[in-house]
């Protein structure tokens, strides 16, 4: 019998390492899907550069700005431009204009992605107010740059060569902090149901 | 009740009537009858939401979520997610793995009991209370003013997060949790049983199927519940303590929980049915007097079924937006599913192929589940295509899909095998008739509930939705007709269970320790029905 509940033991000890190490992974998954994000590019997370690569080359891409607030930001943001067209390895500033339009201060903080996503690896951000969380003032305005380049590697690749339109896309979110907590917990933020 | 031969082998066997009996027990019989017991409860409870569900579709408009007794359109999708969380975690987990696994793992490998009889204790005990959560989830604010949880059995954020503010949802988190301890516990108390348990002889080679059906089972909950625990705990966190795990506004992403879950939730399906391919195997080749056909291929390819389960997780999620490389990978490696799935529906047939098949009870549910599970299973090839299910998507193509292999599929091997263990565990014999009027109204009860809902799903009707335009009115009043069948069925199945109470002790209805017939080959049928309170004093010998 002595035997038998040392084996027991054993099979248990293990099967509880194994469901210790998947809660692990569960948590290990966030900086992961971050990290693989990052490095491939998946669902058009783009890249951040320190300085473009002085290469420029003749091929052109247009760009297209897309601005978009959650439905709880009351900020007011859109591109100043809606497109401009790109030499591939040039450095482009581009800018974006947002408005508080409230009483009170906010800090909001913007997510990004580009499509097509296959493009991702070689758009490069060199400086973007969406690295940051940004704070307007009541009523004050801002034009916030977004510095970048279209990586000249694009044109090496041949799955890339139909990419003549890229679109950055941002989207502002308020930033969490204790206030904006609670309003947002209030029950006007309902989710809609069908009534 | 309590048999005179257990009466006669252990003097100690416990009343009946003790509840210390039920509330100490360690006795895996006892903790199996538990579980069936709490399946039927919980079954009755999800099968009647349901028929709330198809009394609000019978017809276009608010019939029953009309802002009157039942409440509103947010109770109905209250209503849904309760119906799937109480089906998959109350009905058919306990039944399976709890009721059928506690009580025929031991018997079957030769053992006196499971490994730790009392974690088992625990498993059990801990489901009550999970249960208990979930239903009082249904009474608290959820949303605003309205009460409960209305975010399906998938809990996706943000409407799981920020979309539902009140304190519904933390319970049902919390009952989550408790669930998932509980079968984490019973998962590892299954394994160590039967890699070290097995009556001299038996080597992993010679386990009856229906043990390792249970073994590939326990080794999914094992790999999978803590990642659904993980992921409900960041949940709870996100909703409570202000971490950004699926906010984007923080750097979170939304799709990372369905990523999460759904590498719980497609072994999960698989947990569903697995202990049924093995209940299937087992009556399968009783009642046509043959040895399974292909026993190790059968065995190998739950293994293979549960491996791939692991890798396939993002077929449900084929509309994020993800790669077409991506959707490629999964299709292709979901569509390999059906190889070892095939091995074993054509290994039954061949089982039956030149058989001398008698159509009692548990076969006739046995050949219902091949049928049906079949039908599922090919709704389920095309829904694997990520082209297709670009339109399929969240229609009722797929609740058909889903229900043919669960509602069906599942429920009739749980039917089957209640109706081929029912004087093993209850030392009583069944009236067949009644059992088998209760098979005719569950297929066609069934079948008129979910056929039709193939073509609601093709012509496009989503699912979620209280109410849906004129145009899939027909079908959806065919299938509200078929619950009722279904609902005439469940009253036979009751029957069956008074009748044979009222007439247990009529000599008609006396146990026999194995009423199949020679080809009933596993450990149990060697038992006196009911088995003695401690079986195998004397461990078998397996040759």
């Amino acid at each position: 019998m002595k035997f038998l509940r040392d084996k027991n033991t054993r099979v248990l000890t293990i099967c509880l390492a194994a469901v210790v190490t998947m809660v692990g992974m569960a948590y290990a998954a966030v900086p992961l899907y971050n990290l693989f994000c990052r490095v491939t590019g998946y669902g058009g997370t783009t890249q951040v550069a320190e300085a473009d690569t002085g290469q420029v080359l003749d091929r052109t891409v247009e760009i297209r700005f897309d601005a978009s607030t959650d439905h709880s930001m009351p900020w007011v943001f859109e591109p100043v431009q809606t497109k401009m067209t790109v030499h591939i390895g040039e450095s482009v500033l581009a800018y974006y204009r947002a408005t508080n339009p409230t009483n009170h201060p906010i800090t909001g903080v913007a997510t990004y992605n580009i499509t097509p996503f296959k493009a991702a690896p070689y758009f490069s951000k060199i400086e973007c107010f969406c690295f940051t969380e940004q704070t307007l003032a009541p009523g004050e305005s801002m034009d916030m740059p977004v510095l970048f380049f279209v990586d000249p590697d694009l044109d090496e690749t041949a799955r890339l060569d139909d990419v003549r339109i890229i679109t950055l896309s941002y989207t502002f979110y308020e930033a969490e902090s204790d206030e904006t907590n609670i309003s947002s917990a209030g029950p006007d933020r309902g989710t809609a149901s069908l009534d | 009740m309590s048999s005179e031969a257990a009466a006669h082998h252990d003097d100690h066997t416990p009343s009946y009537w003790s509840w210390k009996r039920w509330v100490y027990s360690t006795n895996h019989k006892d903790i199996g009858t538990m579980y069936l017991v709490f399946a039927i409860l919980a079954g009755i409870i999800g099968g009647a939401m349901s028929g709330l569900i198809r009394w609000e579709l019978a017809e276009p408009g608010l019939q029953v979520f009309n802002n009157g007794f039942w409440g509103n359109s947010h109770n109905y999708n209250v209503i849904t997610a309760m119906h799937g969380l109480i089906m998959i975690f109350f009905m058919v987990m306990p039944a399976m793995i709890g009721g059928f696994g506690n009580w025929f793992v031991p018997l079957m490998i030769g053992a006196p009991d499971m490994a730790f009889p009392r974690m088992n204790n625990i498993s059990f005990w801990l489901l009550p209370f999970s249960f208990s959560l979930l239903l009082l989830s249904m009474f608290v604010p959820g949303v605003g003013g309205d009460n409960g949880f209305g975010g399906g059995w998938v809990m996706y954020p943000p409407l799981s997060t920020s979309g539902h503010n009140g304190p519904a949802f933390d319970l049902v988190i919390l009952s989550l949790h408790i669930a998932g301890v509980s079968s984490i516990l019973g998962a590892i108390n299954f394994i160590t049983t039967i890699f070290n348990m097995r009556a001299p002889g038996m080597t992993l080679h010679k386990m009856p199927l229906f043990a390792w059906a249970t073994l590939v089972t326990a080794f999914l909950l094992l790999l999978s519940v803590p990642v659904l625990a993980g992921a409900l705990t960041m949940l709870l966190t996100d909703r409570n303590f202000g971490t950004t795990f699926f906010d984007p506004a923080g750097g979170g992403d939304p799709i990372m929980f369905q990523h999460l879950f759904w590498f719980f939730g497609h072994p999960e399906v698989y947990i569903l049915i697995l202990p049924g391919f093995g209940i299937i195997s087992h009556i399968v080749s009783t009642f046509s007097r043959k040895p399974v056909f292909g026993y190790l291929g059968m065995a190998y390819a739950m293994v293979a079924i549960g491996f791939i389960g692991f890798i396939v997780w993002a077929h449900h999620m084929y509309t994020v937006g993800m790669n077409v490389n991506l959707k490629a990978y999964f299709v292709a490696a979901t569509m390999i599913i059906a190889v070892p799935t095939g091995i074993k529906i054509f290994s039954w047939i061949a089982t039956m192929w030149g058989g001398s098949i008698s159509f009692r009870t548990p076969m006739i549910w046995a050949i219902g589940f091949i049928f049906l599970f079949t039908v599922g299973g090919v709704t389920g090839v095309m829904l694997a295509n990520a082209g297709v299910d670009q339109a399929f998507h969240d229609t009722y193509y797929v609740v058909a899909h889903f229900h043919y292999v669960l509602s069906l599929g599942a429920v009739f091997s749980i039917f089957a095998g209640f109706y081929y263990w029912y004087e093993k565990i209850f030392g009583v014999k069944y009236n067949e008739m009644l059992a088998n009027i209760q098979f005719f109204f569950f297929f066609v009860g069934a079948n008129l509930i979910f056929f039709p809902q193939h073509f609601l799903g093709m012509a496009g009707m989503p699912r979620r939705y209280v109410d849906y335009s004129d145009g899939y009115a027909f079908w959806n009043m065919v299938s509200s007709i078929g619950y009722v069948v279904m609902l005439v069925g469940m009253f036979f199945f009751l029957l069956v269970l008074v009748e044979s109470i009222l007439l247990r002790n009529t000599p008609k209805r006396r146990p026999e320790a194995n009423p199949w017939g020679e080809s009933a080959t596993t450990l149990e049928w060697t038992l006196s029905s009911p088995p003695p309170f401690h079986q195998f004093n004397e461990l078998p010998k397996i040759k």
